[in-house]
């Protein structure tokens, strides 16, 4: 019987969300990794920092993701090793090429029909101004303010379209984005309130510690309390 | 032909578990080996030894976790006549994440790596059927898991020390030996620290917890 | 030599009548024509340096050109001296024995490891008829992420690699073999700013005696807590009073020469 790879993710990670504001790249990820429906890990970043400015996140097949960052970093640590300039220049991977390397990678790996099962976000700061783009498991590419793998392709897009403004202050992005992570930790099964943000600027890159999304104000409206299975309710759903 | 089990398979349809202590580690497996519906071996050794401080608990194919746990003995072997030293928890599963994840195809096993090292202590690896690699607080793996995931969560906390931890994993494999029907037998268990290690072993009528006592 | 090594000299593969591989020997000597390198194991950390002669006027002389020191994996760094191409190619073998242990194992090459395999592969170069030895000598110097030590390796033409309190190697590897002696090293080791010091002063010493006044380029690289346990080259603004203290450290011994030459026709 021929191999059939990975036509199906075990071990998964879900959406990714990110966007440009004024200064930055911003991304959002939560830290669950599921293994079917069951949550395997709470707390496993899937969000990585490759070279000095460039970020790296995943939703899909975590070893896939394993796969790609040990590949990159690899990449990454030829770029200094191989040099021949002087031990002052050191040379690193930008985002843009990194972004292109790995669209050829995903590429690849369709064509043999053994893809890696992961949607990527590549983000960085380069020549003065963000970068943000994304390349799906087939090896699609596409350079954006906004993206969204995933679930957040449906449910964060939509908020992300009407809230973003290429003005967008740090505050502000980062109030959008929990505001997405919050609706997809409520609507996406796979999903979790524990998330991590991640931020590359001019003179930064940084993820955070993981963190819990505040969602006490979520639970409370009368119409969310009302019962609705009793005898004199309508039965609900 | 990644998940169909091939026919005849000996499968090591299991309960297995790794919990660390201050200064160590307890690692904890059922004993049930069974083809289909026959069990094939009700007194099988599930933990197997890596290196003088690192064990792994197999789950999945017998033959395939066999095969595995030979390779990534052999090659922790080979990094300790390198480097002259005790090899580390987070080398061993590296082998282990990379024999599965590049023969992921082939390949039915999900193991538990766990150990003590002396640059990190106790410390506790799952690597899973795809071939992810996780460090874990703690970990559990095969069919009787997931009875105990909610009883696990509950009860560990990360300061035991070496009694209660095995107490604890004592427990909870015999509450999954009791409600998964792929998981039986005794309860071997090993402890891992500085000190070395210490099996120990749990005859099947002298579990901590059996359908027999309640209901 | 010519007169028991005559006929015994042509290949690496054979033995003179009394024991000596001549073809590595003259390889030995291939590397004492090049520049000098040094390299101070420390109390915090592990210091190379080494003095590049800028052989033609015309060569653009930018620290790139001629690179001697070189960074194999972040937690390694090689200093090289011999035949430039030769020494090449030992860093790039560096390089990959790196890189192939990381993705095998997950964790980066322990330092001594690193030296062994190298001096394996060099060793290699010493058994064929068909093989010319390296010209070439590296000095490793390294960090163990595991055991938070620093170490620092010689390995010469004939494959055996060394590790040392302090080392030297190439055109003036016997002076300056004598005053790294004088540190006492092995007794009481010094800090990582303070070898860069010692090893530039060293440096500009030889270059002093010398007699050939080609001007030199000086390359120095640590790995210490200052750049995070990473190979990286000494900050320049570092570098700049370093070099400024052994010039000035140098004129001062001179002038005391002077000093005791003239005491001496005094008396």
């Amino acid at each position: 019987m021929a191999n059939k790879h990975t036509t199906r993710p075990i071990t998964t990670g879900t959406s990714v969300v990110g966007l440009v504001y004024d200064g930055g790249v911003l991304l959002a990820a939560d830290t669950l990794l599921s293994y079917g429906s069951m949550a395997k890990s709470f707390n496993t970043p899937r969000m990585v920092s490759i070279a000095d400015r460039v970020l790296l996140g995943a939703s899909g097949e975590y070893s896939d993701f394993q796969e790609i960052v040990s590949r990159v970093e690899a990449l990454a640590l030829a770029e200094t090793t191989q040099s021949m300039e002087s031990v002052y220049d050191e040379r690193t991977l930008s985002a843009k090429s990194l972004w292109n390397y790995l669209r050829a990678v995903m590429y690849q790996k369709r064509s043999k029909m053994n893809p890696f099962w992961n949607d990527l976000v590549v983000a960085g700061f380069e020549n003065d101004a963000p970068f943000l783009g994304v390349i799906d498991k087939l090896g699609t590419t596409l350079q954006e303010n906004l993206v969204a793998t995933g679930f957040g392709g449906y449910l964060a897009m939509p908020l992300l379209r009407e809230k973003w403004r290429p003005d967008l202050s740090e505050g502000e992005a980062r109030a959008l984005l929990e505001d997405c992570m919050k609706v997809l930790f409520y609507r996406d099964c796979r999903a979790s309130a524990r998330i991590q943000l991640a931020k590359v600027t001019k003179d930064t890159c940084i993820i955070s510690e993981p963190y819990e999304l505040d969602h006490s104000n979520g639970w409370n409206a009368p119409s969310m309390q009302r019962a609705v299975g009793d005898l004199d309710g309508d039965g609900g759903w | 032909m990644s998940q169909k089990n091939r026919e005849g398979e000996v499968l090591t349809g299991t309960t297995i578990l790794a919990l660390p202590f201050e200064g160590g580690v307890v690692v904890c497996a059922d004993s049930r080996t069974s083809t289909g519906t026959y069990v094939a071996n009700r007194v099988s050794d599930k933990l197997v030894q890596l290196s003088d401080y690192i064990y792994c608990c197999r789950s999945g194919s017998a033959a395939d976790t066999q095969a595995l746990t030979d390779y990534v003995h052999y090659y922790l072997s080979q990094w300790s006549l390198d480097t002259g030293r005790i090899p580390t928890v987070k080398t061993a599963a590296h082998l282990m994440r990379r024999l599965i994840y590049q023969n992921k195809d082939q390949l039915q096993a999900g193991v538990i790596v766990a150990g003590w090292d002396p640059v990190h202590g106790g410390s506790v690896y799952t690597i899973t059927l795809g071939g992810s690699c996780l460090e874990l607080p703690f970990a559990t793996g095969g069919s009787g898991s997931i009875f105990i995931a909610g009883l696990l969560d509950a009860e560990f906390s990360n300061g035991m020390d070496m009694a209660e931890a095995r107490n604890l994993a004592k427990k909870a494999c015999s509450h999954a030996m009791c409600r998964d029907g792929s998981s039986g037998g005794v309860i071997r268990t090993v402890v891992i620290s500085a000190d070395g290690v210490d099996r120990d072993y749990t005859p099947g009528n002298d579990l901590p917890f059996g359908p027999v006592a309640v209901w | 030599m010519a007169s028991s090594g005559s006929g015994y000299d042509l290949s690496a593969s054979t033995f003179s009548p009394d024991g000596r591989i001549f073809q590595v020997e003259y390889a030995t000597k291939a590397v004492e024509n090049a520049g000098t390198v040094v390299g101070i194991k420390c109390s915090n950390g592990v210091v190379l340096g080494c003095a590049k002669p800028i052989h033609h006027k015309m060569v653009v002389a930018t620290s790139g050109s001629y690179k001697r020191i070189h960074t194999c994996d972040t937690h390694i760094g090689v200093a090289s001296t011999g035949f430039l191409p030769d020494s090449r190619v030992l860093v790039q073998r560096t390089t990959e024995e790196a890189a192939d242990w990381l993705e095998q194992y997950g964790g980066k090459i322990p330092p001594h490891v690193l030296a062994d395999r190298l001096g394996s592969y060099v060793h290699y170069f010493t058994l064929h008829g068909a093989l010319r030895p390296f010209g070439a000598a590296a000095v490793i110097a390294g960090h163990d992420p595991d055991t938070k030590e620093c170490s620092l390796h010689l390995l010469e033409p004939n494959g055996a690699p060394y590790r040392f309190y302090g080392v030297a190697t190439g055109k003036g590897k016997q002076a300056a073999k004598t005053e790294l002696e004088k540190l006492n090293l092995h007794k009481t080791p010094i800090a990582a700013d303070e070898a860069v010091k010692q090893i530039l002063r060293i440096l500009h010493l030889l270059h002093q005696e010398s007699k050939d006044s080609k001007p030199i380029e000086v390359e120095v690289s640590w790995i210490c807590e200052a750049s995070g346990w990473k190979h990286k080259g000494v900050p320049k603004d570092v570098l700049k009073t370093s070099e400024d203290w052994a010039k000035e450290q140098l004129e001062e011994e001179e002038e005391d020469d002077d000093d005791d030459e003239e005491m001496e026709e005094e008396s």
